[in-house]
């Protein structure tokens, strides 16, 4: 790749884009324009509101006791109602229920009122509602025994006045809040003047109060508030900020005419991609932070008016975000924005015309959103699982970094990063894979149907499967077992347990890989890798997995120990392993838990996936996506990340044999000797007293066996070189494979061999 | 300069299964000479070209431009040849001269050796007028200039045109034309389809006929009258096409029957 390549080809977009009047209009004027629009009709609105007063319907004034009065001069009495609050209330006072209404008609008289918006709210006192209230209060004072005065409490209930409100209605619940807050005080008055008639100290209703004091320093509150604000709004922008200019670089390009002129030039693909991937960075970026800082001036300006209109800031904590708070956010911006950019590249690459990009927005929006929103609730914390969530991770990470928790943040940096950094990479791929493909840059609209595009799929398939197919294979599996997850509780024996894995390994893994080679290739040995391997590779992976084993039991309690198994993982697996341990026989374990499962894992996987996979013409990223899909298959997210690596192992052993059994074998051994680890550890003590050399590699404690420092030496060395072993195997490569190995080749040698030829052609 | 060695293309259609675009064909070009391709709407010279300009990969057979493969050397090849087709347009929102500059930067030439090019080829072109005019305002004999310098900015070896002249009028296709005979004379091997009979009398060293994706017939103009003693180009292809078809017919007769 050259840079000056690319760094001709950004500075072409970013100025045609930026001659293109929508562009700018989209990423510079609207924002500038729209908050300080949205910021002032916001106050108008504000303003609007805030003159109106609540019209409320009181029926039974008559009714009332006469001390403490509750009203005065046909509104409430000053003492329970401040004069601010007053105002907010258009208070109509009826002494008894408006004629020809009866109590029983009430209800429905009061919906009409409300539904009409005469009233938003309407309190009715019973007409008996006095006198109760005073036969009440002298029941307490005649009665002499405390315990008496309570029964006669609750037996002679006084009927309280019923309110009818809308809750649906916004107006009108907060006109049942400001009547509601009104009538509290009076009770408390009522209250209160009973306990001075019964010489009760006032101080007995409250015993004790609870005091809560705010340990949040001003700015961390400020932080929590922004924390969930912010980065939400600049995320949507920066996603908006990429798609358009993505779409008009690729999909208005092709419409334009002018791709091929671009494709027919040196440029190779990839600097396309690059260049055009920083273009649209740099407008995702650009949109983002203006409207980043159009929005703040704006809310900054509007929240301090806000606050001078209420009259007190007291409950309105949001002042300007803390400027830690913006750092981070635009720190968090280049990884998102570079992950948006490249997904809108991909599939605006893809889009025919700008029409059709425009479709995929919604889609992208609708996988991206809940991603966003996620960490939005309470309950979401950053922790391994949520870590490896593309969008979510980064957000949560930026939220634990804005409310400056940095140690905690620190350990989740490089999952975070990582899933994202290899989501912009696979992106990336998939973009120059487009530009590469003559089937996407040349489409025309075809007639398509769900009939006509099986026949195609089994009338015109290859030997082997596409890469769309192995990808939609790969997706199948992960909703199968995702249905499957959602039946299976667990069962309580051996037998219950074996029956389960077995079955499920076979119905959902093993046949479905068997059944789509059958249907979907033309030569299902080929697919599957049925091929007898040079026997040499037997002994050799067996080997490699005995090698492996210490490192990956290593691997897996790192893991462990970085991020801990939650309470609830940790019960199933203690269930699963007192069924494995109380199996009757051992033989049986290792057929449903090593044998089953290696070979439905690697027919699916190292098989019809990794096969179709290879088409791409990377080796390396065939391995890498079957590794990432054997990992999501795995249900607790710490095994997931072990069999990742595994993974990368198992696909390596299958390309470089050119055949299944070997990574069979190896998957099988590898889950054998874990199985027979856990099961005959006990005895491990005994038998290093015996023997005391073997101390000298394993060690066994209360927490199980752990293997010493010599023998994961050992294990590193015989690794590397098994490893080395399998390299040198002559390994079939696929058609893409080889072309990209020459055109790999050719790509470091295009100036010399430019430079050859034109002397050749001149003399 | 150019070998086409039984350079076969189908395409992948939903409805029909493979598609042949091109049945194996074969020729060469040599430098300061004219190839024709000749031959109707869908006779598979888009594609032909396509192919040599890397823009698609052969399903069979091969293809070298100077020594170098089409499908495993594509970067090498674009080097060396200037490609003007009805699907390479000009940008909208370039002037003629950044649009030049451009590719003349991304095919590595030095800012001086660049700036001579563009002037005498701007000059030879009679481009100076436009050479601030957007894209966008051009009409379509300017859009085919700008193609043209675009071309041949890098000084490439092989230039192949895929009709040039469709859409212009009389006066600017015969500047067009004078200006590929120009290049010719320069040396430089040129791969030029169209489906004109005249153009193609007029300006190439070598024919090809082409329909459905077979070479009918090849040859200078003298050798294809000589062959099928028909002197008149436009007849020669008729009757060549006509017979192709029949052939067509009688074996689709000789199986159903």
């Amino acid at each position: 790749m050259s840079w000056s390549n690319i760094k001709w080809i950004f500075l072409r977009e970013v100025r045609d884009q930026l001659r293109d009047r929508r562009t700018i209009f989209t990423i510079v004027v609207l924002p500038l324009l729209l908050y300080p629009l949205l910021g002032m009709s916001f106050l108008q609105v504000a303003q609007f509101q805030r003159e109106h007063a609540t019209p409320v319907l009181l029926l039974g004034a008559s009714a009332f006791p006469d001390s403490p009065p509750l009203l005065a001069d046909d509104a409430f009495a000053k003492e329970f109602c401040p004069e601010k609050e007053a105002n907010l209330l258009d208070l109509t006072v009826k002494p008894s229920l408006p004629e020809n209404v009866t109590a029983e008609q009430l209800p429905s008289w009061a919906e009409e009122r409300i539904q009409d918006g005469e009233y938003d709210a309407i309190v009715y006192f019973p007409t008996e509602f006095a006198t109760k209230l005073m036969e009440f209060r002298q029941s307490i004072e005649s009665s002499s025994e405390p315990k008496k005065s309570e029964e006669a409490g609750v037996t002679q209930a006084t009927p309280g006045p019923q309110l009818f409100l809308n809750t649906a209605s916004d107006k009108s619940r907060i006109a049942r809040d400001r009547v509601a807050n009104v009538l509290r005080r009076w009770r408390e008055t009522i209250v209160a003047e009973n306990l001075v008639d019964r010489q009760v100290p006032l101080i007995a209703t409250k015993p004790f109060q609870v005091v809560s004091t705010d340990v949040a320093r001003e700015r961390s509150r400020r932080a929590a508030v922004w924390s969930k604000i912010l980065p939400f709004v600049v995320l949507v922008w920066a996603l908006t900020g990429a798609f358009y200019p993505a779409i008009d670089l690729c999909a208005g390009e092709k419409e334009r005419g002018t791709m091929e002129t671009l494709l027919c030039s040196p440029a190779q693909r990839s600097e396309i991609v690059w260049g055009k991937l920083l273009t649209i960075m740099t407008f995702s970026v650009a949109t983002s932070t203006l409207n980043l800082l159009s929005m703040g001036i704006t809310g900054a300006f509007v929240m301090t008016r806000i606050v001078a209109m209420a009259g007190d800031a007291a409950h309105i904590a949001i002042g300007a975000p803390p400027l830690a708070a913006v750092g981070w956010l635009l720190l968090a911006l280049l990884p998102l924005s570079a992950l948006f950019s490249a997904l809108s590249l991909a599939i605006a690459a893809f889009a025919r015309s700008s029409k059709e990009g425009q479709y995929y927005l919604m889609p992208l929006l609708m996988i991206t959103l809940p991603l966003m929103m996620m960490p939005l609730m309470p309950s979401v914390e950053l922790d391994l699982g949520m870590s490896l969530i593309p969008v979510t991770g980064v957000m949560l990470l930026l939220r634990t970094l804005i409310e400056g928790r940095y140690v905690e943040a620190l350990l989740y940096v490089v999952p975070v990063l990582g899933v994202t950094a290899l989501c912009v990479l696979l992106a990336l791929r998939w973009a120059i894979h487009q530009f590469n493909d003559e089937s996407v840059l040349f489409r025309e609209s075809e007639q398509w149907g769900l009939g006509i595009w099986f026949r195609h799929m089994i009338r015109d398939r290859s030997d082997t499967p596409t890469v769309s197919a192995a990808l939609l294979f790969g997706a199948l599996l992960l909703v199968f077992r995702f249905v499957l997850s959602l039946f299976g509780g667990l069962p309580d024996s051996w037998d219950g347990y074996a029956t389960v894995t077995a079955v499920s390994l076979v119905a959902t893994i093993g046949l479905p890989a068997i059944i789509f080679a059958v249907i979907f290739t033309r030569n299902a040995s080929q697919t599957l890798l049925l091929h007898v391997p040079r026997l040499t590779t037997l002994p050799m992976v067996v080997l490699l997995a005995i090698a492996l084993h210490p490192l990956a039991f290593l691997m897996s309690d790192i893991v462990t120990q970085l991020y801990p198994f939650s309470p609830e993982v940790t019960g199933q697996l203690h269930v699963m392993q007192r069924l494995i341990d109380r199996a009757p026989n051992a033989w049986m374990v290792l057929l449903v838990l090593a044998v089953t499962p290696a070979i439905c894992e690697e027919l699916a996987f190292r098989g019809f996936i990794l096969s179709g996979l290879r088409h791409m013409g990377h080796k390396w990223l065939a391995i890498l996506v079957t590794s990432v899909l054997f990992g999501a298959a795995h249900s607790v997210i710490q095994q997931s990340l072990t069999a990742c690596v595994m993974g990368v192992i198992l696909g390596y052993i299958a390309i470089q044999t050119g055949s299944l059994l070997p990574a069979i074998l190896f998957h099988c051994v590898h889950n054998s000797l874990a199985m027979l680890l856990s099961r005959f550890h006990e005895a491990l003590p005994d038998l290093i007293a015996q023997y005391p050399i073997v101390g000298f590699f394993v060690t066994a404690s209360d927490q199980g066996p752990a293997y010493q420092w010599p023998t994961v030496v050992l294990s590193v060395w015989l690794t590397i070189r098994t490893l080395q072993w399998f390299g040198r195997q002559q390994y079939e490569h696929t058609r893409e494979e080889s072309r990209q190995e020459a055109l790999d080749h050719q790509a470091t040698n295009v100036s010399a061999r430019f430079v050859v030829n034109e002397s050749c052609g001149q003399s | 300069m150019i070998q086409v060695h039984e350079l076969t293309k189908s395409y992948e259609d939903l409805r029909r299964g493979a598609f042949v675009a091109l049945a194996g064909i074969s020729f060469e070009a040599q430098a300061g000479q004219i190839y024709g391709l000749l031959g109707p709407n869908g006779a598979g010279k888009t594609t032909a070209l396509r192919i040599l300009s890397t823009m698609l990969q052969p399903t069979s057979g091969f293809a070298t431009v100077n020594g170098c493969d089409v499908l495993t050397q594509p970067a090498l090849v674009r080097r060396q040849i200037g490609f003007v087709s009805t699907n390479t347009a000009v940008y909208d929102r370039m002037t003629a001269w950044e649009m030049v500059e451009y590719f003349g930067r991304l095919y590595g030439l030095q800012p001086d050796h660049l700036r001579e090019r563009m002037d005498s080829i701007f000059a030879r072109l009679q481009m100076n007028e436009i050479r601030n005019l957007l894209g966008a305002k051009m009409s379509t004999g300017m859009k085919q200039k700008v193609s043209i310098a675009r071309a041949i900015v890098h000084d490439p070896p092989v230039l192949i045109f895929d009709e040039p002249t469709s859409g212009l009028d009389v006066l600017v296709a015969r500047a067009l034309l004078n200006t590929v005979a120009e290049l010719r004379d320069q040396g430089k091997c040129i791969v030029f389809s169209t489906h004109i009979m005249r153009e193609a009398e007029r300006l190439c060293d070598r024919i090809a006929i082409m329909h459905r994706g077979h070479i009918l017939a090849e040859g200078t103009h003298e050798e294809l009258s000589d062959r099928n003693d028909e002197p008149d180009l436009e007849e020669l292809f008729f009757q060549l096409i006509s017979q192709h078809d029949q052939c067509d017919v009688d074996t689709l007769a000789s199986l159903t029957s």
